[in-house]
């Protein structure tokens, strides 16, 4: 009701008031023209000189970001050191831009300049003879404005998963129980009933020698025991969901799913051999090297304790032999060709196919231009990995059979389907409507069990 | 009745055994016939017996892994490339820009076949068109615009000395790219930098290939 009525008063209002200003503007215009030429130079004014001022500090983020970033953070040491507070530690005030335009040059002459160079080599600061005073002046409004500290993250987690299953159980032994209760009632009465009717019926049979009962029970028992009897049968020897602690705490989450690095960074062997390959830990080092610290969101294991990310490089760095107070690998002292105190970290192998079956990683990946996805499951949201397939024999016959062998493709390259004209000239003659895996061998024997 | 509660309480035991073991997802469970289902022979990355696999007396502690087993000094792989000689030091990277690209020309598929590999491995950091500003920049601290004019006028062999032995925050990629493909690279940031006849051409091809250096897609793997 007051919506409604609001609405007359709304439409009502400001008619009456801007009725005298509309006069006043039409009739009285020639007075306050002055006035409000002046206004609006003023506020043109101040408008031009915010936006440019805006500008300016956005170039500033802008400037940073391409210029800077890859080397510098505001508050904290990088490649280079943090820039916060950089006009305190300067010598002279105009010593900055002599610094960025020729680094080298001050290097040469400048004392602090030399200081500097020592304490961070071997990284030498890339000269940027092309930034003009002011987009210098930009990017150290920018670093000097206070930096916004994201607000502290919530924890994951949360409330649990709602399952019902304890509920309906729960109300299934109730209802049961009560159906008992009735039964036991009902022989009672017809007992009771039989009596008074004069027909004779002997005591009744207490329920846990009745024989109704007990078959009932043994029948359920066999039901259920022969159902998880099969069903743990079928599974030995499967290693669906296994999922064991690795040396390191390693996700493929942060790895491949967050930072998005290829799986075939890592993994590269899979295209060219029978084995994904597990990366020497140099390739682990070709990134941590710089990547000290663990700076994403928080991490858990499985059962929900929390992992410090940083701990964990800080084991790689151990494997490795590396020592990360120098940045440098530990000498070889012992002649083995490795630096002292490293060695190969013992990863948990997680598929495993039994020895009697023969499966190849370059023949999927390279020629059947398969996903890493189709076996192992959405690897890129593993926190820690788990075999997500059953790698049985029917599962991977089942993908034989379904997947589509693909001769487009490989007009370039690949001639191994060359042979198989005749399925092209059957497919053109509609004698086939497509080619499986199994046609082209993908069900003999001696694919896997060679 | 005395056989049902026999038979009950053995189905019963059965049952408990059977599923006693799928509990743990930490443990990789039961096989039926562990003959048949672990090898026998040597597996890669197969702990091994020291005492047979080195010859290093300080060394023979158990059972090992033993990954780092490199070719004998010297032997060049049939049909490889000749083997990069200059060191990994100051001298080396000078002269390393002399050194021409023994790849010739690349054809379409093969330039392709290096973009691919260039966003695999470089890109993460790089960015697909060597912009600095791949996934991983801002984590890695130092990577350069390969773009810029002071990284056109590096010889090909500079590039590939870099890619050979790693330089400040990069690592070494010869483990993971064989000479021949950092070779082909170098042809492949030639076309980045705005280079070479194949740039245009190739370009829409670099632009499909972008999600390619993701692991959720590799469909033109």
């Amino acid at each position: 009701m007051l919506i409604v009525c609001g609405f007359p008063v709304l439409f009502l209002q400001p008619s009456k008031d801007i009725s005298p200003l509309l006069s006043l503007i039409t009739t009285d215009m020639s007075r306050y023209r002055k006035i409000i030429n002046k206004l609006f130079a003023s506020f043109l004014f101040i408008a031009v000189f915010s936006i440019n001022n805006n500008a300016r500090a956005q170039d500033g983020e802008a400037l940073f970001k391409s210029k800077c970033a890859s080397c510098h953070k505001v508050d904290k040491d990088f490649t280079g050191p943090a820039l916060q507070g950089w006009s305190s530690r300067i010598p002279s005030p105009d010593w900055i831009y002599k610094w960025i335009a020729s680094p080298a040059k001050m290097i040469a002459t400048d004392p602090y300049a030399k200081q500097l160079a020592d304490k961070w080599k071997p990284s030498v600061m890339t000269a940027f003879p092309e930034l003009k005073k002011e987009e210098i002046d930009a990017i150290l409004a920018f670093v000097d404005a206070p930096v916004k500290t994201p607000p502290p993250g919530e924890t994951p987690g949360g409330a649990p998963a709602n399952d019902n299953s304890l509920w309906y159980g729960i109300l299934t032994l109730v209802l049961a129980l009560v159906a008992f209760i009735l039964l036991q009632v009902n022989s009672n009465l017809r007992k009771l009933s039989d009596d008074k009717e004069g027909v004779f019926r002997g005591e009744p049979v207490p329920f846990y020698r009745n024989k109704t009962y007990l078959m009932t029970g043994i029948l359920l028992l066999f039901t259920m025991s022969g159902y998880f009897f099969v069903n743990g049968a079928i599974g030995l020897g499967r290693h669906k969901n296994y999922q064991p602690e690795q040396p390191i705490y390693y996700s493929h989450k942060v790895h491949a799913g967050v930072n998005q690095i290829s799986c075939l960074y890592c993994h590269g062997s899979a295209q060219d051999s029978k084995h994904a390959g597990i990366p020497s830990v140099n390739v682990c080092m070709n990134c941590h090297m710089a990547i000290k610290e663990y700076g994403g969101d928080k991490i858990f294991k499985e059962d929900g304790t929390e992992v410090n990310g940083t701990e964990e490089i800080q084991k790689l760095y151990k494997y490795a032999g590396w020592n990360p107070a120098t940045a440098k690998y530990n000498p070889d002292n012992n002649g083995d060709g490795t630096p002292d105190g490293a060695k190969p970290i013992e990863w948990v192998k997680i598929h495993n196919l039994p020895d009697h079956v023969y499966f190849n990683h370059s023949q999927h990946v390279k020629v059947g231009k398969q996903q890493c996805q189709t076996c192992h499951g959405n690897i890129q949201e593993m926190p820690e990995v788990y075999q997500a397939s059953e790698l049985s024999m029917g599962w991977c016959i089942n993908c034989h059979r379904e997947t589509k062998v693909d001769f487009n493709s490989d007009s370039t390259g690949n001639k191994f389907y060359s042979i198989y004209e005749k399925f092209h000239k059957d497919l053109k003659n509609n004698k086939m409507d497509s080619v499986t895996v199994e046609h082209i061998g993908g069900t003999e024997c001696q694919k896997c069990h060679y | 009745m005395k056989t049902i509660h026999k038979f009950s309480a053995i189905a019963l035991v059965a049952m408990i055994v059977i599923t006693s073991g799928c509990g743990s997802k930490r443990s990789p469970g039961r096989v039926y016939m562990p003959d048949m289902a672990y090898s026998r022979t040597y597996e890669a990355y197969d702990l091994l017996d020291s005492t047979k696999f080195t010859g290093d007396v300080n060394n023979k502690g158990g059972n090992m892994i033993y990954f780092n087993a490199m070719p004998a000094a010297g032997s060049i792989k049939r049909g490889d490339l000749f083997p990069y000689t200059l060191p990994n030091d100051s001298i080396g990277y000078n002269m390393s820009g002399a050194i021409a690209n023994p790849v010739g020309e690349l054809s379409v598929a093969d330039m392709a076949e290096a973009g691919r590999l260039y966003n695999i491995n470089c890109a993460v950091c790089h960015g697909a068109k060597g912009k600095a500003n791949g996934p991983m920049s801002g984590k890695v601290g130092g990577i350069v615009d390969i773009t810029l004019p002071q990284y056109q006028a590096l010889g090909d062999g500079t590039i590939f000395h870099v890619m050979t032995y790693g330089k400040n925050n990069m690592g070494s990629y010869a483990s993971q790219l064989t000479k021949e493909q950092r070779w082909k690279i170098v042809k492949y940031v030639r076309t980045l930098q705005g280079g070479g006849a194949a740039a245009t051409s190739d370009s829409t091809n670099t632009a499909t290939a972008v999600p390619d250096s993701t692991a959720n897609a590799k469909k033109t793997m």
